[in-house]
């Protein structure tokens, strides 16, 4: 057995949350290197791990674009300026907006800070995506989203399956002289493939339902987890209201959030409650677990202390320039993360695996 | 005795003018349901044209995390609230396997400017089977593929919300329209919705990706004029083309395998025969 | 234990009712097997025991359906699952999980049942249907028999007392369907389950049966002890056929049995004439064809060498083959021997790693050429390939559309392809859909779509699936008729009764390589897995069809 795919994301979203209290490059980059790091340590030969990449080319996009409108349309402040590009004017309907103007250091440090910080948030979910085996997530979403747990698990099984379908088709379409080509061979080949895949999908079902599939199910709701849900939710359209509107009372934000969370937490308990099922050889949640899942959560403790008690060396300054300082406590951040990648701190069967 | 290869089976043809069964039908709890998570979801969608001076997300460094994890908590309470009691087996695995198919074609596609087929599953499936199961298949079709690709960001959130209204819509439309007519409307409305998508995905992600420095950028708490024009500019500057690029194939594709799909899609809905369950004779 | 009490079922929209006042009672410990032509209503029947009609299919049901106390009125499948297992037809469309031992343990985790109690079990299945070293293998990469033990496995888990299988053998060879007989009277014979067992074919499981269930194409169903029911069946095994030309009575059931009644008959054989003169293989198409050929048979098919690889895996290793005209040859092997990659390559749409095949053309056209230089519309005119799953070849709505297309591609005179299945089979409407056929009016409709091209050679992969023993004997009949119009036909099959009966020459692969090649008597009789039943019966007589006794026994008179 490997890790438990949610320790990964425990860790990563630790680390997002991390990255996101600072725009201090140094420490930025701390945190990228540990991440990367645990990605190159930790990740499997497997299909979703060759997704990292992916990311990381993403959040260099990010970065690129961010300092690419910069320079075309962001508003130049006063500062050194490196480059003296002329103005120039659009027409009326683009009013307000000019192109281009003298791009100041200073400018193209918000642009870069701002890029990575997002970069690295981005990075951050990938190295999630690439460590974590998704098929093996969904065996922890909850009791109560058991049935659409299962749609999502058969929608993650059987692409291979139609892939391979649809090459059968279009080799027996050959044989009728017929080169499935331009839309008519599209037609040809798509529908007997949707086709099979629908009967295949009712032949599941059968299955599953002669096998005991949701047995327990009663057929009716719950009054009391209707209720709930539509306090969750409406606790959910208010709270955000609340949030995002200044000028609303306090209370409207966070805590109707909360109050909301808790309410969808009971709805979901209750509803699961009806589900009665068991897992064969459950995934375990042992020390590696809690270690990995640990660095995380400590890592974001770290910085949404540091951010509350020193603001500054978080958020150097950029008028006057100055060189990013790397606090202490964000060197601490920074190796507490790369901590899982440690081999020592692997699940025994992975080492002798590896 | 027949003398045959195969001996003759009277097999039911479904009648293509029934109308459609509902595979996930809506009860009033439903809609109220559906309704209160699409008002958290509009806020989190439009909050750059919401969002006040004074506000605790103004600094837009958390808004994405807090959103799309209010996202999640939304949508999972949606999906308790549509599984409460139980959804019949039969629509659990088609809605499945018409996920797998939208998953199949959404790599197959994304690579190719502005073509995006995954819409073209969507529609097609929210309108056979109606508004709830649409606005399952919008969500699953988006988590399974991102899952399979490798693909969870915290935009995820924001994309099976709005690809489970798409379903939905196409799942509300007129019920009675048949033949080349139903096939006009899916492709005007899966062009809109695709443009639609687009257009919701960016504003919501706008803030992040231009930060405040820019001419372009949104101004937290400034007027709804001045922050819309900012993102009609803004828009038409980076994803417009790819947003109406995504509406023409989305078009184009329903317009292409919209009636042999349609068809295929109620012919299982007939077999399946969701919810009828037993008609029993009298003992 | 299944108690059926005027039983009458009609799906929604249907013309008329699937089945018609069934009534019957399987006791405990019974192996019961239900038989009738195809699309009578076996399926049906068997849905209707656990529950899956009419909760799942919709539709009316009326009577009573009592399984172990339980009502199928008040208990959907899901309530019965812990007490019928149900195994379907394609196990490999019924698995939920990815691999044997998750698979094995989802219908416990369903019914709720404490984790240790599934670690033994899964063990205990494991071993009883031998299993274990299987238990980590994904789904995808086991054999068919293998699924098959999987999927009864996968029920048997969850401890139901009834056991309900449609056509567990039809997709097996014959050694892999051996096996998964010998684990379902293991477990009718040790733990006393009762089992309720569709087959088209019989003679491969009627031995075992305890009771014989047998439904006619309107409807309604005589049951009773085996021997008594088939003893006039409309569909009945060799063995039964051969009892009622011999006139044994009761009827005998497993080859032994009917070896001890039938050594008077064999003494009557041995004079005869048609023993006397053993067939060349020649002989052997003029004993199927009902025209002789015309012309003297010339080589239409050479291949050297071929050989088929996937990655690192070789599917065929060097085969040499010729097929002349006027043939029918029958492939046979293992399951994963090459059967259907021999095929593909031979009609050229498949992958070739080396080797050469060349198809020789009618005198007066292009002398030979190589079908896989050529354009598939020129090459199927040459030489045609019926895959496993004809229905993929198929892709219109409805039987004209799929008509009227295949006439337009071949530029063939609109009505060819109609006439041709009419001539395969009766009653296909013109309106149906394709996927509404039965499976053997769909092997119908693609084999007339293939035979409008007229190929000098036809190839056949697997295409008795799911066809019963009248549908067999019109396919047979269309295979003799389009040899004896000059063309040759290579059918792969496990179905070793079909060979007998429409073949004249067998070649046998194993791994990739040709091991066998000769007349249909040769080779069959010969081999004890490959003998069909009349050939056991009678063996040292050199007979393998009921049709070869009886000509004998006209010769002799």
């Amino acid at each position: 057995m490997t890790m438990h795919p949610l320790a990964w994301w425990v860790w990563a979203l630790g680390l997002a949350v991390a990255a996101t209290r600072t725009t201090n490059p140094a420490v930025i980059a701390l945190i990228l290197a540990s991440v990367v790091l645990v990605v190159l340590a930790r990740r499997e030969d497997a299909s979703w791990a060759r997704a990292f990449r992916g990311f990381l080319v993403l959040g260099g996009c990010i970065v690129a674009i961010r300092m690419l409108f910069y320079v075309v349309v962001g508003i130049k402040t006063a500062g050194a300026v490196l480059v003296d590009v002329p103005r120039v004017a659009l027409p009326s309907w683009a009013v307000g907006v000019e192109l281009f103007g003298p791009i100041t250091l200073t400018g193209l440090l918000v642009a870069l800070y701002g890029g990575l910080r997002l970069a690295t948030l981005v990075v951050c979910f990938g190295a999630a995506n690439a460590l974590a085996n998704p098929k093996r997530a969904l065996r922890s979403l909850p009791p109560s989203l058991h049935q659409i747990g299962t749609a999502i698990v058969i929608a993650v099984s059987v692409p291979p399956q139609l892939v391979t379908a649809a090459a059968g088709v279009r080799r027996a379409q050959r044989l009728r002289g017929h080169e499935p080509r331009g839309v008519r061979g599209l037609l040809s080949t798509a529908v007997p493939v949707l086709t099979d895949a629908l009967s295949r999908s009712l032949a599941l079902a059968s299955s599953m339902d002669s096998r005991g599939y949701a047995r327990p199910l009663t057929g009716r709701t719950d009054r009391r987890v209707s209720t709930l849900v539509v306090i969750a939710l409406a606790a959910a359209s208010m709270g955000t209201y609340g949030l995002l509107d200044g000028t609303s009372p306090r209370w409207l934000g966070v805590p109707v959030l909360v109050i909301g969370g808790a309410a969808a937490a009971t709805a979901s308990i209750l509803a699961g409650r009806q589900v009665r099922r068991t897992r064969y050889r459950p995934d375990r949640w042992g020390s590696p677990e809690l270690l990995v899942a640990g660095c995380g959560v400590v890592a974001a403790v770290l910085l949404v202390a540091a951010t509350a008690t020193d603001p500054a060396a978080l958020d150097p300054s950029l008028s006057p320039l100055s060189w990013p300082q790397v606090p202490p406590v964000a060197l601490l951040c920074a190796v507490v993360a790369a901590i899982p990648a440690a081999r020592a701190f692997r699940r025994p069967a992975e080492r002798v695996a590896t | 005795m027949r003398t045959a290869i195969g001996s003759a089976q009277e097999r039911r043809t479904p009648e293509t003018a029934r109308p459609d069964g509902d595979a996930l039908p809506l009860g009033l709890r439903t809609v109220v349901v559906l309704g209160l998570a699409s008002v958290a979801g509009l806020l989190a969608f439009g909050w750059p044209l919401v969002l006040s001076p004074g506000s605790g997300l103004e600094h837009s460094t958390d808004a994405p995390l807090v959103l799309a994890g209010l996202l999640v908590a939304v949508l999972g309470v949606v999906f308790v609230s549509l599984s409460d009691g139980g959804i019949d087996v039969k629509a659990v695995a088609v809605l499945g396997l018409l996920s797998a198919v939208g998953a199949v074609l959404r790599p197959l596609s994304a690579g190719t400017a502005g073509v995006e087929l995954i819409f073209v599953v969507i529609v097609l499936g929210g309108r056979v089977f109606g508004p709830g199961f649409g606005f399952a298949l919008g969500s699953t079709t988006v988590f399974a593929s991102a899952l399979l690709t490798g693909g969870v960001g915290p935009w995820m959130p924001f994309q099976m919300l709005a690809a489970s209204w798409v379903g939905l819509g196409a799942g509300l439309l007129p019920r009675r329209v048949r033949g080349r007519r139903e096939v006009a409307l899916l492709v005007g409305y899966g062009a809109v919705a695709a443009l639609a998508f687009g257009m919701a995905m960016n504003l919501s992600f706008w803030p992040f990706q231009l930060g405040t420095g820019t001419s372009l950028s949104f101004v937290p708490g400034a007027a709804l004029g001045t922050n819309l024009h900012r993102f009609v500019l803004y828009s038409a500057a980076t994803s417009l083309g790819w947003d109406l690029g995504r509406a023409i194939t989305t078009g184009v594709g329903l317009a292409l395998v919209g009636g042999p799909v349609l068809a295929a899609l109620r012919r299982t809905s007939a077999r399946a025969a969701f919810g009828a369950g037993a008609r029993r004779a009298p003992r | 234990m299944i108690h059926f009490d005027h039983v009458t079922v009609t799906y929604p929209d249907a013309v008329r009712a699937a089945l018609t006042d069934v009534t019957f009672r399987v006791p405990e410990g019974e192996l019961c097997l239900v038989i009738g032509p195809t699309g009578a209503g076996k399926s049906t029947l068997l849905k209707a025991a656990c529950g899956l009609v009419p909760h799942f299919t919709g539709g009316l049901l009326e009577g009573r359906v009592v399984v172990e106390g339980r009502d199928t009125r008040d208990h959907p499948p899901r309530d019965l699952a812990d007490v019928v297992g149900v195994v379907v037809q394609d196990p490999a469309s019924g698995f939920v999980t990815d691999t044997v031992e998750e698979e094995l343990a989802y219908a416990m985790e369903q019914l709720g049942i404490a984790p240790s109690v599934m670690r033994t079990r899964v063990e205990e299945v494991l071993d009883l249907l031998g299993l274990a070293t299987l238990r980590g293998r994904p789904l995808a990469d086991l054999s068919g028999g293998e699924q098959q033990r999987v999927a009864i496995g996968s029920v048997l888990t969850s401890q139901p007392r009834i056991l309900v299988l449609d056509e567990p053998t039809s997709a097996l060879d014959p050694a892999a369907a051996e096996d998964v007989l010998a684990a379902l009277t293991r477990l009718v014979h040790d733990l006393g389950m009762t089992v309720l067992l569709a087959e088209h074919r019989l003679e491969r499981v009627v031995q075992y049966a305890d009771r014989v269930i047998s439904i006619a194409s309107d409807g309604t169903t005589v049951d009773g002890a085996p021997a008594a029911v088939l003893a006039d069946s409309v569909v009945a095994p060799p063995i039964v056929e051969l009892a009622r030309l011999a006139a044994w009575h009761p009827v005998p059931l497993s080859v032994r049995d009917a070896r001890r009644r039938a050594a008077p008959l064999r003494e009557l054989l041995v004079g005869s004439k048609a023993n006397r003169h053993p067939s060349a293989a020649g002989d052997q198409v003029a004993r199927k064809s009902p025209v002789r050929a015309a012309a003297p048979p010339i080589t239409v098919l050479a291949a050297r060498g071929v050989h088929v690889r996937y990655g690192r895996t070789h599917a065929v290793r060097g085969i040499d083959l010729t097929l002349s005209s006027g043939q029918v040859v029958a492939l046979m092997g293992r399951n994963g021997s090459g059967k259907s990659s021999l095929l593909w390559a031979l009609q050229g749409s498949g992958p070739r790693a080396a080797g050469q095949v060349l198809i020789i053309g009618p005198p007066g056209a292009a002398a030979k050429a190589d079908p896989a230089s050529m354009r598939p519309r020129d090459a199927r005119l040459r030489v045609a390939l019926v895959p496993q799953n004809p229905q993929d070849l198929l892709y219109l709505d409805t039987v004209t559309a799929e008509c009227a297309a295949a006439d337009a591609q071949i530029g063939a005179e609109p009505g060819t392809t109609r006439a041709l299945l009419d001539r395969l089979t009766t009653g296909v409407p013109d309106p149906a859909h394709p996927r509404d056929l039965s499976e053997g009016q769909r092997l119908a409709l693609v084999l007339a779509i293939q035979l409008a091209a007229r190929p000098r050679v036809l190839l056949l992969d697997e295409p008795t699936r799911g066809l019963d023993y009248a549908a067999k004997r019109h396919l047979a009949a269309a295979l003799a008729r389009h040899a004896a119009a000059g063309a040759a036909v290579l059918l792969s099959s496990h179905d070793v009764e079909f060979v007998a009966e429409s073949a004249g020459r067998v070649l046998v692969i194993a791994d990739g390589e040709l091991v066998a090649d000769g007349g249909v008597r040769d080779i069959l009789a010969a081999s004890p897995t490959f003998a069909p039943q009349v050939a056991k019966i009678l063996h040292p007589v050199d007979l393998l069809t009921v049709d070869d006794v009886r000509r004998a026994l006209a010769a002799t008179r």
